[in-house]
């Protein structure tokens, strides 16, 4: 039983009714958006994480409160938020981004940003404290014994970075808001991504297409995770 | 010479200790002994120039570490180097955690250039046997293999430092597979490596069997010898009278005695000192 | 004057015109290229008009014949004029008149042109538990419906679809409510599926369920007008352009050119045949020898009236 359902899935992925290189644009789409979201967001959450981590400020809890509720924020509502700013009435209406890929990215970012940063902050605290003593005490500078406290961190970083990712590329209600699905004429993706393609065609009745699409989005994520456990492991012969 | 001068430290409503003075010349080992929880930790983190002490000075050659801007004070950091009871390691090889120090104190051009080489070095290094064999591929491309091979081996100091605790067979080695007493020698190397003028040591014996124990007060001698000044922190007074040159007494909030180990163990001039040598005092 | 004097100086000025057109059009060897060439066209639409595919099978020869790119979006038709609202958008193409109607009241939208039609169906299960097979009201049809408390899926989503469905119950002085009437605020096509398996009642436009067919066991209960049905059921489609007095930055040249492309015979003829599943979907509108006035302005505009 398990495997006639593949097996059909299969000879549908045969027959699927999409011009040549529809597919390849909505996955080359999908990975240009997430990851350029999940690297801005990595850059931009990591120092946060370790200012966090490490100094006493005021607002601290408050800073705290607003990453976990991002964690769980709705993302359509985020989607609603960065339509208003993008958008020809909005602040940054002048640069043209309704539409666009950047759009996208900027609302992935927003996404990403408090799963990446939370679980790099428990697993930056969780690095132990004599590690961070010695770094220091054996001539480091605050910028030294920060990568020290990284490397150390590496794995639960990698962690939050996957979780990161894996909330960016299964989007699909804001980019849909932001992007507007647009492809061209002759189905070359402009800002229709995987996700928002599985949902153009539930819309429209064609759920064993939208299946295959999703098959396609699962195998997708799984080779990103794959590509990023294995690069730890090749960390580990150092 | 590093020398603190009648410093005080208090912890909130706590008085640590008040008025203390000591000084450690190159080449010479200072042992500072007394009961547990009396100051030691705070004694040797102010020597190490990490704590700011509440009163008094600390003089590195007799400038005042805490009178000058953070960039000196840096400088004068890292002439001192300090071994914990734990070994602390860093999550990584053997080598990298000995090259830190060395790391650390290189301009960001060579640091980043060894980042590379290590990147490449690791990309290469799957296929390293099969670049043993002659004749199977152009001279060349074997010489340029062995080139990044041998760019990525860890500098001298590391293997003359962990020659010193006897590691140097471990080199490639996860810190994380070491025992106890090996990751406490890869501690002792990793202060050593980068030549400081003077090491701190905190009770670094106390959780190591007697051989490890030898090792490290071996360690410390050649230390001494090669001109660096060393504070050992111990409560195991039998250590004390083994390596150290001088010993202080840390009691009651001070330095009650310090003078050289034979008059310090037959012949103090403190009666607390006896007491407390003698384990009369009960605390 | 005499006319032929005139005829003659007016052929020298129109030669002239003629000759020096082409000094101050961009030259490019030997061709010369449209000043839009490159840009970008924004165009919203609603959902249902996108899925049938006719946009992507017309749309190259407009962006062949100027070099330019249109970008289709395909939100809802409340969210397409939303969007034009805003200056997102620089043409707007939806069925919706009482919303285009509004939205020229308000001064956001210039050149409405009628650009085609299809129509809505009700369909429904193949055993009619209602019985309002080939009904010729469909007022009547959506009574009986409700009368006979036959399950009925809505899109409930403000679409037009949803819109004129709201238009035939006011019509027909029924307010529907109860378990048999589902609201699901999907898509058409996700509409019909869900009507599919309920054996439900629902009201679609002819494109979506023609496209739909196939995977569905439903059946046309009651024509539209292409077919014979009531007029009620006719689904207009409109274009307009969005007003650059409104937003400065809206790509007005390129919208007009593409209003004025997609109104030529040729685009209108190359609607005309659009098939899907063998059936033709759209009916031209926009060119006749007597153009309805109507379609430049609001339905109940009249010319006595002075409107603000």
């Amino acid at each position: 039983m398990p495997v006639d359902v593949p097996v059909q899935l299969l000879q549908l992925g045969a027959d699927l009714p999409f011009r040549e290189g529809y597919i390849s644009s909505i996955i080359y789409v999908s990975l240009y958006v997430s990851v350029t979201a999940v690297v801005l967001s990595t850059l931009f959450s990591l120092p946060i994480a370790i200012v966090m981590g490490f100094a006493d400020f005021p607002g601290k809890q408050f800073v705290k409160s607003v990453i976990n509720t991002g964690m769980g924020f709705p993302s359509v509502v985020v989607g609603l938020a960065v339509l208003f700013v993008v958008s020809n009435q909005g602040p940054l209406g002048s640069l043209d981004l309704i539409f666009t890929k950047q759009a996208m990215i900027m609302s992935q970012f927003v996404l990403a940003t408090p799963p990446i940063t939370a679980i790099s902050l428990a697993a930056i605290t969780g690095v132990r404290e004599n590690v961070r003593d010695a770094a220091r005490v054996l001539g480091g500078t605050r910028l030294d014994v920060a990568l020290v406290v990284l490397k150390e961190a590496r794995y639960g970083i990698a962690t939050a970075i996957l979780a990161g990712f894996g909330r960016a590329i299964s989007e699909v209600g804001s980019v849909l808001i932001v992007g507007g699905n647009i492809t061209s004429a002759d189905g070359i993706s402009k800002t229709r991504t995987l996700t928002t393609a599985i949902q153009l065609e539930a819309r429209q009745g064609q759920y064993d297409t939208a299946m295959i699409l999703g098959a396609v989005l699962i195998v997708l994520v799984l080779l990103v995770n794959g590509i990023v456990v294995r690069f730890g492991d090749q960390g580990m012969q150092r | 010479m590093l020398r603190a001068i009648s410093v005080s430290q208090a912890f909130g409503d706590e008085l640590v200790f008040q008025n203390l003075s000591i000084q450690v010349d190159p080449g010479e080992i200072v042992a500072i002994i007394g009961p547990s929880g009396v100051g030691k930790t705070t004694l040797l983190k102010i020597l190490s120039l990490s704590l700011e002490p509440d009163d008094g000075s600390i003089q590195l050659d007799g400038t005042d570490a805490w009178a000058v801007d953070e960039s000196d004070r840096l400088a004068m950091r890292r002439r001192i180097g300090m071994v914990f009871q734990e070994a602390s390691l860093f999550d990584a090889s053997v080598a990298r955690n000995v090259a830190y120090g060395l790391r650390i104190r290189a301009p960001w051009s060579e640091r980043i250039r060894s980042r590379m080489c290590s990147a490449a070095a690791s990309f290469v290094h799957p296929f390293e046997r099969l670049f043993q064999y002659d004749g199977l591929w152009p001279e060349r491309l074997r010489a340029g293999v062995q080139r990044i091979l041998r760019m990525d081996s860890p500098p001298a100091a590391v293997r003359e430092s962990l020659a010193v605790v006897g590691m140097t067979h471990k080199l490639n080695q996860r810190a994380e597979s070491l025992s106890g007493g090996e990751a406490q020698r890869v501690s002792f190397a990793r202060a050593l490596a980068y030549d400081p003028d003077f090491l701190l040591l905190d009770e670094p014996t106390s959780d190591l069997d007697p051989r490890n124990t030898a090792v490290i007060e071996e360690a410390i001698a050649t230390a001494s010898d090669q001109g660096i000044g060393v504070v050992v922190a111990t409560h195991d007074m039998n250590q004390a009278q083994r390596v150290a040159d001088r010993v202080g007494v840390l009691l009651d909030r001070g330095i009650t005695e310090i003078a050289p180990t034979e008059v310090i163990f037959e012949n103090p001039s403190d009666e607390r000192t006896r007491k407390f040598i003698s384990g009369e005092l009960i605390y | 004057m005499t006319t032929q004097r005139r005829t003659f100086i007016t052929a020298i000025g129109a030669a002239a015109a003629a000759a020096t057109a082409g000094c101050s059009e961009t030259y490019s060897g030997g061709q010369s290229t449209p000043d839009v060439a490159g840009e970008t066209l924004t165009l919203t639409t609603t959902t249902s008009t996108y899925d049938t595919g006719l946009l992507d099978a017309i749309h190259p020869q407009f962006e062949d014949m100027y070099g330019v790119t249109v970008d289709a979006v395909a939100l809802g038709t409340g969210a397409a004029l939303e969007a034009a609202r805003n200056g997102d958008s620089d043409v707007v193409m939806v069925h919706a008149r009482g919303l285009e109607d509004e939205f020229m009241r308000n001064g956001y939208g210039v050149n409405r042109r009628d650009l085609m039609f299809n129509d809505f169906v009700i369909v429904g299960p193949a055993d009619d538990p209602a019985g309002v097979q080939g009904m010729s009201s469909a007022t009547e049809a959506f009574n009986t419906i409700a009368d006979a408390q036959a399950t009925f899926v809505s899109r409930g989503d403000n679409s037009g679809t949803h819109t004129k469905e709201l238009n035939l119950w006011e019509a027909a002085g029924t307010d529907p409510g109860g378990d048999w009437y589902q609201e699901t605020g999907t898509g058409m096509g996700e509409a019909l599926n869900i009507a599919n398996q309920q054996g439900a009642y629902t009201l679609s436009d002819r494109g979506t369920f023609l496209s739909q067919r196939s995977e569905i066991d439903l059946v046309i209960q009651v024509q539209g007008p292409i077919e014979g049905g009531p007029e009620l059921l006719a689904n207009p489609y409109g274009v307009m352009a969005v007003n650059p007095g409104v937003h400065e930055s809206t790509n007005y040249d390129l919208a007009m050119a593409y209003i004025g492309w997609i109104t030529s015979p040729e685009a209108q003829s190359a609607i005309e045949s659009y098939t899907v599943n063998g059936e033709q979907l759209f009916y031209p509108e926009a060119v006749s020898e007597n153009p309805d006035f109507q379609q430049y302005v609001p339905e109940d505009w009249n010319n006595d009236t002075s409107d603000t």
